[in-house]
C-alpha cells in the first residue's frame, strides 16, 4: 500500500465543480480516495494550482511516419539536444524529439496521457514498440480505416455490421484505441496519385463517397460501444475554401451517443479556410464554431498553429505532396497496402506570411468562439501545428486579450480584414483551461468513467502541481508568468508517484497502454470469415497470423472490453 | 513439428509464409523458402559455436559464460572510446539494449547499415523519401525499376513477392501487365528478364539520373547524345515509360548505394522520383540486406534521433557519418575497444579498419565463428533469432514483423547476455 | 596583443579524438580564465591543462587582441575555432575534423593539412589553409538545407570531395585540384578552383562556380551560354547554366570540360 497527501491544493476541477478551492488530495495506491493514514508521504502544494494530469487527445509521438520525421531530420535532433542526468536518457530533437524527449517534455508540463493520432494497422507493432519506449505517459492509439478496402466494400454493401466487424477485428490485432479516418477515400486516391475534393467524390474503383465512410464508421463505432467516437480529419485539409467540407463533414454525423460526442473533428484550424487561393484565404473560423455551437454532438480539437519551425506528419499523403510543391523542402510518403498512407515534410511558419498568420489566428478563433470548452479541446495537432512544448503559451493566449492584441500588432497590417480575432474579447478561465486540457479529454475519449481528467473520488491520482498561485495574478496582464508556470510543473503525480519535480524527471518507468477490445458474436467474427481471410492471404504481404500485435508489445496494458449492441 | 508462418531471417524480403518442420530438436524440412532461406535454416546446426572461447597466447580455449561476461564488462567499463558494432543480424529488442549501453558507456554506436545503404539515409536526410509498403506495389505497380539491384541472386523472392511475378488486386496477370525496366553496369540475370536494360558504364548513375529529371521536366536539348554509355534516344523512351506508367516502383541496391558520389546518386534517384510525381504516382525503395538492419535504424532512431553512426562520447547522441561511422573510427584508430554484435565485419571492412579490430580488445557475440572471430579477444555464442530465438524485425519497406523461435537448442539470446552485460555496468556505473 | 601557446603535451594514446571547441580567443581574454576550460578525451573530460602546456605573452582586453597558437600534434583536436567570433587561430601542424564550424568572425590559418568538415557552416570571418583539406570542406551538416552562408575560405593545396557542398554565401577558393562533386547543391556564393575536379556544382540551384583547370565527367544537365573571356588574365571560358535537372539558375564558368560518354 503506498500512500501520499497532497496538502494546501489549489485545485481546479470543472468535473467535480472545484474552482480554485485550496484543500488537500489524499492518495492510496495511485486512486484519490477520502483520507489517509498518517503515514502516507506529504507534499506541500503551497496553495499552487493544481489539476488532474493533462490529456493530448491527439498528438503525434509515436509509430512509423513519427520516426521518419526523425529519420529524415538529423538537423531537427541537433536543435534539441539534452544531457544523459541521473534517471534520464539523453534526448534530441525539436519538432520531432526522441520518445524520451517527448515523454519527459510533456511529463515536466504535467501531462501524463497522450492518444498517437494516427496509426495504420498494418505498422502498429511499431507503434506500440514506441509506447514502450515513452516511459510516463499512459498511450492509446488510433487506428486508421480511411482507406481501408474491406471497410469500404462493406461500406458499399451498405453492410453497417459487417464494418462493425471489420473494425473490432483490427483495433483487437493491432491492440488500438480508437477509429481515426484521415481525408477518407482521399489516402487510397493517393495510391494513384489522386485525391477527393469533398464527401461527395467517389473513391476510385470502390466507388463509395468519403461521406458514407464517414456516416457507416459512426454507426459501426456505437454498434461496437468503443470509449471514444470516430476520429475525424476531414478531406481536403489545408486548402482555402476548405470551411464548407469541414462543415458538410459534420453534417454527416449522426447524434448516437449521449455520455460523449458521435464524432471527434481534429485540428479544425487547418480545415477552416475561407477564400479561393492562398491569396485571398480568410478566416471562416466564426462559421464553423457556429456550426459546433448548434451540434452538441461533434467535439473538436483547435490543431493551434504557432509561429516558427516544424515538422509536419499526417496520413493524408496528397496533402503532403501539395504541401512540398509550395516548399520545395525534403518531402516523405509512405503509403499502406489497403489501409492508408503518410507523408511528412519540415515547415517553417513565418510571422511575416499571411498566410501563416490567418492559420494562427484561426485556431484561438476558434477556441474563443465555440461556447462549450469541452467542445474544443486544445491540441496543436503535434507536431503539425507546432510542437507541443508551445501549450502554454496557447494558454496565455486564450487567458489574454491584451497578449493576443500585442502578437496581433506584429504580423502583417493586411491579416487584420481577413480574420475576426482583434475583435474578440473572450478571455478563458482557468476552469474553461482545465476543460480544454483535462476534463475535455476525459470526456471526449470516453475515460471520464475511468478516472481520468478529473480528481475525484477514486479517479487515477495523475496530478499536475504548477508554481502559480492563481488568486495572486491576473493572468490577463501577467500572461508571461503564466506561461512560465506551465511549462514547468512543480510536481507531476502519475498514479500516486512523483515523476517530475521542478524540471527533473524521478521516474523510470510509470505507464499502460490503453486499447480495446470491442467483443461481437462469435458467427460474425472476421477471422471466421471465408472471403476477409482469403482476400486478406492474397492481397496483403504478410500473413494474416502474423498481423496482430503479440502481447510482448504491450507488457503494461490497459484492456477495455465492449460489448457490441448487434 | 511443423511451424507454419515461420518469418525467414535472412535478408530484408522477411518472407513470413515459409513452412519449417522439427523434428527432436532439428530442422528437417524447409518449404517456401528461397535457397538462402532454406541454407540458413537447414546448414543452421552444423557450424554453431557451442559455448564462449577466449584467446590466450597458446590458442583458443572455452571460458565460462561468467567469465565471458565479467571480462566483456571490464574491457567496456576501461576504454575511453568503446565502439558497439554490428546489429543487423538480431532482433530489436536486443539492438535497443545495445543503444542504452552505448549511452552508459560514452560510447559509440554503429550498425553494417554504415557500409550498406548508410549513403541511402543520408541521402532521405536531404531530401526525404517518397515511399510505400511493398503490397502497395504488389496490388498496383504497372512499372517496376530495379536499378543496381539484382533480386533474383540477392533477394529471391522479391520478384516472386512483391514485384513482378506476382498478382496483385489491380493486376490478374501481372507477369504480362508489368513493365520491368533494369539499369546496371553489368548483364545481371535479373537484367534478362527486363523489358528493357540499360548498360551504364561504371560510375555513370548519377549522370543519367541527372538526364533522365531534365527530360522528365520537358527540357532535353543540352543533353549530349550519349550520356554513361546510354543513348540519349534510349533516356527519352525510358522517361516517357515512367510517365506513362499508373504505379511506378523504383527500386535500387547496392550497385548505386557503394559506387562513386554514393548518397547522391540515390539523392538523384529520389529527385527523379519526386519528379515523376508530378506527373504519376511513382515510389522508392531500398533493396536492404540482412534482415533486421532496417530494424536498427528504426530502433536507434527513436532512442537517439539519428538511424546510426551514433557518439555518444559526451552523455548525448552526436551524429556525423564519416566521423561516428564504423568504418572510420577503425581506420583512424580512435576506438580502444569494439564489441561486435551479430554481424561480420572483418570480412566486409577495408584492411586498415579490420587491423585496428585486432590490435585493440575485441569481443564478438555471435552464434557463429566468422571472419571476425579471428580479430577478437573473446566470442559469446548466442541463439539464432528466427530460429531458436524470438524478436522484433523490420522488413525494408518498414513493415514490423515478430520473428519467430522454432526451437530452443538451450542458448542464451543476444537480450539475455547483453541484458546482462548492461546491468552490470549500470551496477558499475551507479546508474 | 597577447599570443597564447598551446604546446599539446604528448599522449598515450595519441588517436584518441580531443574535443576542444573551447579553443576560441574569446576564452583566453583574460588571464585567469583558462582555470575552469576543459575538452573531452574520448569519453572523459579532462581540464585544457592536462592535455596542453600553456604561455600568454602580452595582455589583452578584447578577443580582437587574441592570437591562439596549436604546436605540436593537433590532428586529432577536433572544433578548434568552433563559433569563434573574433581574434585569430594559427595551427603550426595539422588540424582534426571541424576546424572553425559555425565560425562568425576572425581568422583561422592552418600551417599544415586539415581534416574533414573545414570551416563547416561557416557565417564570416577568413579561413586559410595552406596545406590541403580532406573532404567536405566549406559544407554544410547533414540534413539541413543551407552550408556555408558567409566569410571566405582558402585552400592553398587540394581539397577532398564534396568541398562546398551546399555553399550558399561567401567564398571559397581551392588553389589546387579539388575532389568529386565539389560544388554539389550549391545554392549561392562563390567557388574558384584552380585545379582539376570532377562533377562540378552538380544540383546546383545558384551561386557561380569557376573552374580554371579540367572538368572530369561534366554534369550533361548544365546549358551552354556562351563563351567569356574571364579575369586580367584573359582566360576563354565556356558559361554554362544550371542544374537543370533541379530548376538551377547557377552560372558555372568552365575552362575544359569533358562528359561522360
Amino acid at each position: 500500500m503506498s500512500e501520499l497527501l497532497i496538502r494546501h491544493a489549489c485545485v481546479v476541477d470543472p468535473v467535480n465543480r472545484i474552482s480554485g478551492e485550496i484543500m488537500d488530495l489524499a492518495v492510496r495506491d495511485g486512486r484519490i480516495v477520502e483520507s489517509v493514514s498518517d503515514r502516507a508521504e506529504v507534499i506541500d502544494a503551497q496553495g499552487f494550482l493544481t489539476m488532474a494530469g493533462g490529456i493530448d487527445s491527439h498528438t503525434h509521438i509515436c509509430g512509423t511516419k513519427v520516426n521518419f520525421g526523425r529519420y529524415m531530420s538529423p538537423e531537427d535532433m541537433r536543435a534539441g539536444r539534452t544531457l544523459k542526468k541521473g534517471q534520464m536518457h539523453s534526448t534530441s530533437g525539436y519538432s520531432v524529439p526522441t520518445t524520451y524527449g517527448n515523454s519527459y517534455r510533456y511529463a515536466t508540463m504535467g501531462y501524463t496521457a497522450v492518444l498517437e493520432g494516427a496509426m495504420a494497422p498494418l505498422e502498429a507493432r511499431h507503434t506500440h514498440e514506441e509506447f514502450m519506449a515513452t516511459p510516463l505517459q499512459d498511450t492509446m492509439a488510433n487506428v486508421l480505416f480511411d482507406g481501408n478496402w474491406p471497410v469500404m466494400e462493406a461500406v458499399r454493401d451498405r453492410d453497417v455490421k459487417r464494418v462493425a466487424a471489420i473494425v473490432a477485428w483490427v483495433l483487437t490485432a493491432v491492440k488500438g484505441f480508437a477509429i481515426k479516418i484521415t481525408n477518407p477515400g482521399g489516402t487510397e486516391a493517393w495510391g494513384w496519385g489522386k485525391n477527393v475534393t469533398c464527401i461527395r467524390d467517389p473513391v476510385p474503383y470502390f466507388e463509395v463517397t468519403p461521406a458514407e465512410i464517414i456516416e457507416t464508421l459512426i454507426r459501426a463505432n456505437e454498434i461496437l460501444r468503443l470509449p471514444h467516437s470516430v476520429h475525424l480529419h476531414c478531406n481536403n485539409l489545408g486548402t482555402p475554401g476548405n470551411y464548407s467540407c469541414t462543415i458538410g463533414s459534420m453534417d454527416v454525423a449522426p447524434d448516437l451517443n449521449k455520455e460523449r460526442q458521435s464524432l471527434y473533428v481534429t485540428h479544425v484550424q487547418f480545415h477552416s479556410y475561407g477564400g479561393t487561393s492562398w491569396k485571398d484565404i480568410n478566416s471562416k473560423a466564426h462559421v464553423v464554431a457556429d456550426a459546433v455551437n448548434r451540434k452538441p454532438h461533434i467535439v473538436i480539437d483547435m490543431g493551434q498553429m504557432m509561429f516558427g519551425k516544424t515538422t509536419t506528419m499526417t496520413a493524408d499523403g496528397p496533402m503532403e505532396f501539395n504541401l512540398y510543391k509550395l516548399h520545395h523542402n525534403k518531402w516523405s510518403n509512405h503509403d499502406v497496402e489497403l489501409e492508408t498512407g503518410s507523408g511528412i515534410i519540415p515547415v517553417y511558419y513565418s510571422r511575416k506570411s499571411i498566410v501563416n498568420s490567418v492559420m494562427w489566428a484561426i485556431g484561438l478563433e476558434l477556441a474563443l468562439l465555440i461556447k462549450n470548452p469541452e467542445q474544443c479541446l486544445l491540441a496543436t495537432d503535434n507536431p503539425n501545428g507546432s510542437p507541443f512544448v508551445k501549450y502554454p503559451e496557447i494558454i496565455a493566449l486564450l487567458m489574454s486579450n491584451p497578449y493576443r492584441q500585442a502578437e496581433i500588432a506584429t504580423l502583417p497590417p493586411e491579416t487584420e480584414s481577413r480574420i475576426s480575432l482583434p475583435a474578440i474579447d473572450r478571455e478563458l478561465d482557468w476552469n474553461e483551461i482545465a476543460m480544454m486540457t483535462r476534463a475535455g479529454q476525459g470526456r471526449a475519449l470516453g475515460l471520464r468513467k475511468l478516472g481520468r481528467g478529473h480528481l475525484g473520488l477514486g479517479a487515477i491520482a495523475d496530478i499536475a502541481i504548477y508554481p502559480l498561485s492563481i488568486g495572486a495574478i491576473d493572468p490577463s496582464k501577467e500572461y508571461t508568468r503564466v506561461i512560465e508556470a506551465l511549462r514547468l510543473t512543480r510536481y507531476t503525480i502519475k498514479n500516486g508517484k512523483v515523476i517530475a519535480r521542478d524540471g527533473e524527471i524521478l521516474s523510470n518507468r510509470n505507464k499502460t497502454t490503453i486499447w480495446v477490445r470491442p467483443k461481437i458474436p462469435e458467427q460474425h467474427r472476421m477471422d471466421h470469415d471465408p472471403d476477409f481471410i482469403r482476400n486478406f492471404e492474397r492481397y496483403y504481404t504478410v500473413r494474416m497470423s502474423n498481423y496482430p500485435v503479440q502481447e510482448a508489445y504491450v507488457p503494461e496494458s490497459t484492456c477495455i472490453e465492449t460489448e457490441a449492441v448487434w | 513439428m511443423l511451424h507454419e508462418d515461420v518469418v525467414c531471417p535472412f535478408c530484408a524480403c522477411l518472407c513470413d509464409d515459409l513452412k519449417v518442420e522439427t523434428d527432436n530438436g532439428t530442422i528437417v524440412k524447409v518449404d517456401n523458402a528461397c535457397d538462402l532461406g532454406n541454407h540458413k535454416f537447414l546448414t543452421d546446426d552444423d557450424h554453431r559455436l557451442k559455448e564462449p572461447i577466449r584467446r590466450t597466447p597458446s590458442g583458443w580455449t572455452s571460458a565460462t559464460l561468467q567469465h565471458a561476461i565479467d571480462r566483456t564488462v571490464e574491457i567496456l567499463l576501461g576504454a575511453d572510446r568503446p565502439l558497439l558494432y554490428g546489429w543487423s543480424g538480431t532482433h530489436g529488442e536486443a539492438q535497443s539494449i545495445g543503444v542504452h549501453m552505448a549511452e552508459v558507456l560514452g560510447g559509440v554506436i554503429d550498425s553494417t547499415t554504415s557500409v550498406c545503404h548508410g549513403p541511402s539515409i543520408l541521402a532521405i536526410q536531404e531530401v526525404g523519401h517518397p515511399g510505400c509498403t511493398l503490397g502497395q506495389v504488389k496490388n498496383r505497380a504497372d512499372l517496376v525499376v530495379y536499378w543496381g539491384a539484382n533480386p533474383i541472386e540477392a533477394h529471391p523472392r522479391h520478384m516472386s513477392r512483391y514485384t513482378t511475378y506476382t498478382d496483385g488486386f489491380f493486376l490478374d496477370r501481372a507477369f504480362k501487365e508489368r513493365k520491368v525496366i533494369v539499369v546496371d553496369i553489368r548483364r545481371t540475370q535479373t537484367a534478362e528478364v527486363a523489358d528493357e536494360f540499360i548498360l551504364i558504364k561504371k560510375g555513370g548513375d548519377y549522370a543519367v539520373l541527372s538526364a533522365l529529371r531534365a527530360i522528365v521536366r520537358g527540357k532535353s536539348d543540352m543533353i549530349p547524345a550519349t550520356v554513361a554509355g546510354v543513348t540519349k534516344e534510349q533516356l527519352l523512351r525510358i522517361a516517357e515509360m515512367c510517365k506513362k506508367a499508373k504505379f511506378g516502383a523504383f527500386f535500387f541496391g547496392m550497385g548505386i548505394t557503394q559506387t562513386q558520389g554514393k548518397y547522391k546518386n540515390i539523392r538523384n534517384a529520389i529527385e527523379l522520383v519526386d519528379e515523376l510525381n508530378r506527373h504519376t504516382k511513382f515510389t522508392l525503395t531500398p533493396m536492404r540486406g540482412h534482415y533486421n538492419v532496417y530494424g536498427f535504424n528504426e530502433v536507434c532512431t527513436w532512442m537517439t534521433g539519428y538511424p546510426y553512426a551514433v557518439d555518444f562520447c559526451r552523455g548525448m547522441a552526436f551524429y556525423n557519418p564519416g566521423e561516428t561511422s564504423a568504418v572510420d573510427i577503425l581506420a583512424r584508430k580512435e576506438c580502444d575497444a569494439c564489441l561486435v554484435v551479430a554481424s561480420d565485419p572483418a570480412a566486409h571492412f577495408p584492411k586498415d579498419a579490420v587491423r585496428h579490430l585486432g590490435e585493440i580488445p575485441t569481443v564478438q557475440i555471435d552464434p557463429y565463428p566468422n571472419t571476425t572471430t579471428a580479430f577478437c579477444e573473446l566470442q559469446i555464442p548466442v541463439a539464432v533469432t528466427g530460429i531458436d530465438a524470438q524478436g522484433t524485425s523490420y522488413r525494408m519497406d518498414g513493415v514490423p514483423i515478430r520473428v519467430k523461435s522454432i526451437l530452443n537448442r538451450g542458448y542464451p539470446t543476444d537480450t539475455d547476455i547483453l541484458g546482462e552485460i548492461y546491468r552490470r555496468i549500470k551496477e558499475a556505473k551507479r546508474v | 596583443m597577447v599570443r597564447v601557446i598551446l604546446d599539446v603535451k604528448p599522449r598515450k594514446n595519441p588517436f584518441l579524438p580531443v574535443e576542444a571547441e573551447c579553443l576560441v580567443p574569446k576564452n583566453f581574454v583574460d588571464e585567469r580564465e583558462p582555470r575552469d576550460l576543459s575538452v573531452w578525451v574520448g569519453n572523459k573530460e579532462r581540464r585544457l591543462e592536462e592535455v596542453v602546456t600553456l604561455t600568454r605573452e602580452g595582455t589583452a582586453t578584447s578577443p580582437e587582441d587574441v592570437e591562439l597558437v596549436l604546436r605540436g600534434d593537433t590532428s586529432r583536436f577536433k572544433r578548434v575555432g568552433e563559433y569563434m567570433e573574433a581574434g585569430r587561430i594559427t595551427i603550426e601542424g595539422d588540424i582534426g575534423m571541424h576546424c572553425g564550424n559555425l565560425m562568425k568572425g576572425g581568422m583561422i590559418v592552418i600551417h599544415g593539412n586539415a581534416d574533414s568538415w573545414l570551416a563547416r557552416e561557416m557565417v564570416g570571418g577568413t579561413v586559410r589553409c595552406n596545406g590541403d583539406a580532406h573532404h567536405y570542406c566549406a559544407s554544410g551538416y547533414r540534413g539541413e538545407k543551407r552550408g556555408m552562408r558567409g566569410g571566405e575560405v582558402e585552400v592553398m593545396g587540394n581539397a577532398g570531395d564534396f568541398t562546398a557542398e551546399y555553399l550558399t554565401g561567401g567564398s571559397v577558393t581551392i588553389h589546387g585540384n579539388s575532389g568529386d562533386l565539389t560544388g554539389v547543391e550549391m545554392a549561392g556564393g562563390t567557388l574558384i578552383v584552380h585545379g582539376d575536379c570532377s562533377r562540378v556544382c552538380a544540383n546546383m540551384t545558384g551561386g557561380t562556380g569557376y573552374v580554371y583547370g579540367m572538368v572530369h565527367h561534366m554534369i550533361p544537365t548544365f546549358r551552354f551560354r556562351e563563351t567569356a573571356i574571364i579575369g586580367p588574365e584573359k582566360v576563354k571560358m565556356s558559361v554554362f547554366e544550371g542544374d537543370i535537372a533541379n530548376r538551377g539558375k547557377g552560372t558555372l564558368f568552365i575552362k575544359v570540360y569533358k562528359y561522360p560518354l
